[in-house]
């Protein structure tokens, strides 16, 4: 069977096939089609003469086989150090042959490239930074899952994102009003408290443009109300999109390049219909990535930059804490053993090393602080990147993944884990319930409104 | 004077009380109830998997499994719902069980919301995985009173003779009044004001000596005439007392002394703080420990 109804090479476009690929529960139908869904070899090939270019096509010639990238990988250490889990071996036996085969491969193969893709990496990048040469199996990795995406090898989970951000320009099903709205309800709610909260929406020419990750919006709420309060608090000029304000990107996991373009698209236009002095998004690693680091070269932006300067939440709390603008109450600082989660989308691959823990220097007291070893731009994955976390198919292998993440974390002694990030906070959740080793996480943004000076008119009368 | 009651049911033996009461009110108002159920927690940020509540297995939610649910709470009703003629309408969904709640009141705007008791421990309860109580925070931001139904009520709505207004001087207190003077008349009841006169805390370790507990209690008094009392036309139906003690159990001693029906208060903790004990404030323990349903009314 060439391609199947639910497992094919089309991309989702609607809502309709987005809810009926939702209905095969699990992926039961899509992967048992995908068992006898041909490969394109002419479209594989014709792709990869398009689209592999020199750097890529370098890295796999100069790859020495030295296995320096090894030791680096969380995958290679907790599965006992098997050689099939060497980033070298994993790139070189799926990417490479491709390439060296001129796209000539089969089913079986590309089945194993797409476990490979999903399962043995989650594109954190660390093997490129032990790599005598500098090569990057993250990045490759990336590139491949946009072949096997093109060919329709992508997990069902990950289909469904990339459907998802073509349908809503969201990685959920939540529409445009549904955001306003709920950010809106969050402000109402929360307004007694914190007197004066409103939620300024598409406001031209604003100090700061604020996007999220729609699964706050889905799911907790609170983390809006939250950022309201906080910027509110600080005495910021800010709006948010009603258009282009879904800052993630599951496209990028599944290697819909296509997708990757549009969701970005949508952003950037937001910026440049409100012209905001600047774009500061959630508390999101790969959303980072997404918008931030990578999108303005998929959108074909010539200087890479996003239309106006964008930054991580973290530095924008940061330098709200140096500067004053929200004042921390020095009683109510973390007084008990913390560690920190390095995101690796923007602290190995943008160079944010610092700029969390020079929040915690503000809001946990001296001594309380225990870092992971290794730590920033080293520290491992937390074990669910890269769509890791999502893929149904594939738990059992995440599931071991974390062990690396849990280990670290027991070493530290620390009882909480702040994850400034929506994957990482989901992984360290995810081994607490796995692992039971009695640990708390959270965002920061809780912590910073359990500990902030409320400034007086906010305060309500009585 | 209610139309619509929100009933928000772990459809388990903690809500069973609730349900009674649920029931009861729905068909002698005759008012519409939509039973409400988050069925599951979800896990994992983008997979489609949730932590079923109740079987406490990780499932994949499709359509199919929300209808099987919610024929499952019919089921599970089913005695009581017989050979009544009750307006009905049934929701399962997927979330977190407190911002569930409240999206649902938003959206279908309940006169009245209705939950049961707590649903266990922190190890039993899927719900509990989550900071703070379900409770505490739907009572925080509900625009609507709710009445939570913890003990076996030894009344039931249709016949209640008499009310216990907890007051604290709120504004809060002041709503929580309003309704509770609003169901008093509706109901044509006894309507029972009463502050206790906290001596437990707020005097850094020093006791109070009795003529300063009388002259809070007198002052207090004053203040119930001139901010509730005030407000009432009908002065015939009600009375006020004030007492010193622990606040909680001088309010489920007084209304055990009033025969109390239901108890109105206001839900006053202000904050919710990450690690906040799940049963802490006055109102946690009233419900715990009160014979009778409390409503809790913050707006």
């Amino acid at each position: 069977m060439p391609e199947g109804i639910f497992c094919n090479k089309k991309p989702i476009e609607t809502e309709e096939a987005l809810k009926a690929f939702m209905g095969d529960t699990s992926g039961a139908q899509y992967y048992k089609e995908m068992q006898s869904l041909d490969v394109d070899s002419d479209l594989l090939w014709k792709t990869i003469q398009n689209t592999c270019k020199s750097r890529i096509r370098t890295w796999l010639e100069i790859c020495a086989h030295c296995g320096m990238c090894a030791e680096s990988c969380f995958l290679y250490l907790v599965n006992d150090r098997d050689p099939k889990q060497v980033p070298a071996y994993k790139i070189q036996s799926t990417l490479g042959e491709i390439v060296k085969r001129k796209g000539k491969v089969d089913n079986e193969f590309m089945r194993m490239a797409m476990e490979t893709a999903w399962a043995k990496c989650t594109c954190c990048n660390r093997c490129g930074l032990y790599c005598p040469h500098g090569i990057d199996m993250g990045v490759m990795f990336g590139y491949l899952r946009g072949l096997l995406y093109q060919q329709g090898f992508v997990p069902w989970e990950m289909k469904i994102g990339a459907g998802m951000h073509r349908v809503y320009r969201a990685q959920m099903d939540v529409t445009e009003e549904e955001f306003v709205e709920t950010f809106q309800w969050m402000a109402e709610e929360y307004e007694e408290e914190y007197v004066g909260l409103t939620v300024p929406v598409d406001v031209e020419n604003a100090d700061i443009l604020y996007t999220v990750n729609a699964r706050e919006v889905k799911h907790y709420p609170e983390d809006l109300a939250e950022a309201a309060i906080l910027f509110h608090a600080a005495g910021e000029n800010w709006t948010i999109p009603s258009k282009g304000w879904e800052l993630t990107s599951l496209a990028m996991f599944a290697g819909d390049w296509a997708a990757c373009k549009m969701q970005v698209e949508s952003v950037y236009d937001a910026m440049e219909r409100l012209k905001p002095k600047r774009m500061v998004g959630t508390e999101c690693g790969h959303a980072h990535r997404a918008t931030v680091i990578e999108g303005p070269y998929w959108a074909g932006r010539k200087d890479g930059q996003t239309p106006v300067p964008s930054i991580h939440y973290i530095e924008w709390l940061a330098e709200a804490l140096r500067e004053g603008k929200l004042k921390i109450d020095p009683e109510k600082r973390i007084k008990q053993p913390v560690t920190l989660q390095d995101s690796c989308n923007y602290v190995r691959n943008h160079g944010l090393r610092e700029v969390a823990r020079e929040i915690l220097s503000y809001i946990v007291e001296p001594g309380y602080f225990r870092d992971m070893s290794p730590n920033k731009e080293h520290n491992f994955c937390c074990g669910g990147g890269g769509g890791f976390n999502g893929i149904g198919l594939f738990r059992h292998q995440r599931n071991k993944g974390l062990m690396t993440k849990r280990d670290q974390i027991l070493k530290t002694g620390a009882k909480l884990v702040i994850a400034p990030c929506h994957n990482c906070w989901d992984a360290i959740r995810d081994l607490e319930e796995e692992y039971e080793i009695g640990i708390k996480w959270s965002f920061l943004k809780p912590l910073i409104l359990s500990m902030l000076v409320v400034p007086d008119h906010m305060k309500p009368e009585e | 004077m209610f139309k619509k009651i929100l009933f928000a049911t772990s459809a388990t033996e903690a809500s069973d009380h609730a349900a009674r009461v649920a029931f009861n009110m729905a068909a002698a108002l005759k008012a519409h109830i939509n039973l409400f159920h988050v069925l599951g927690v979800p896990t994992r940020g983008y997979s489609q998997v949730v932590l079923d509540v109740k079987t406490k297995e990780k499932v994949e939610i499709d359509d199919e499994y929300i209808s099987w649910v919610e024929e499952e709470i019919r089921t599970y009703y089913a005695n009581q719902l017989k050979d009544r003629k009750i307006d009905l309408s049934i929701k399962a969904v997927v979330g977190i069980p407190h911002r569930e709640i409240l999206r649902q009141a938003k959206e279908i705007k309940p006169d009245l919301i209705i939950m049961g008791g707590s649903t266990g421990s922190d190890e039993e309860s899927v719900y509990k995985s989550n900071t703070g109580s379900t409770l505490q925070r739907v009572a925080k931001a509900a625009q609507c009173p709710i009445l939570i139904v913890n003990r076996p009520a030894a009344s039931f709505w249709g016949g209640v003779s008499s009310i216990v207004f907890g007051a604290d001087f709120s504004k809060a207190s002041d709503k929580a009044f309003e309704f509770a003077l609003k169901v008093a008349q509706a109901m044509k009841c006894e309507l029972h004001i009463f502050h206790a006169l906290d001596i437990t805390s707020n005097h850094m370790g020093l006791s109070l000596s009795q003529d300063e507990i009388e002259e809070r209690i007198r002052k207090n008094l004053n203040l119930i005439r001139a901010r509730y009392v005030s407000k009432m036309t009908d002065k015939k139906n009600f009375s006020m007392d004030v007492w010193e003690g622990i606040p909680y159990v001088e309010i489920v001693k007084y209304a055990r002394e009033k025969h109390a029906d239901l108890i109105v208060m206001a839900h006053s903790s202000r904050k919710l703080e990450g690690d906040a004990p799940k049963i802490g404030s006055n109102m946690e323990q009233v419900i715990l420990r009160a014979g009778c349903p409390v409503i809790s009314v913050n707006h």
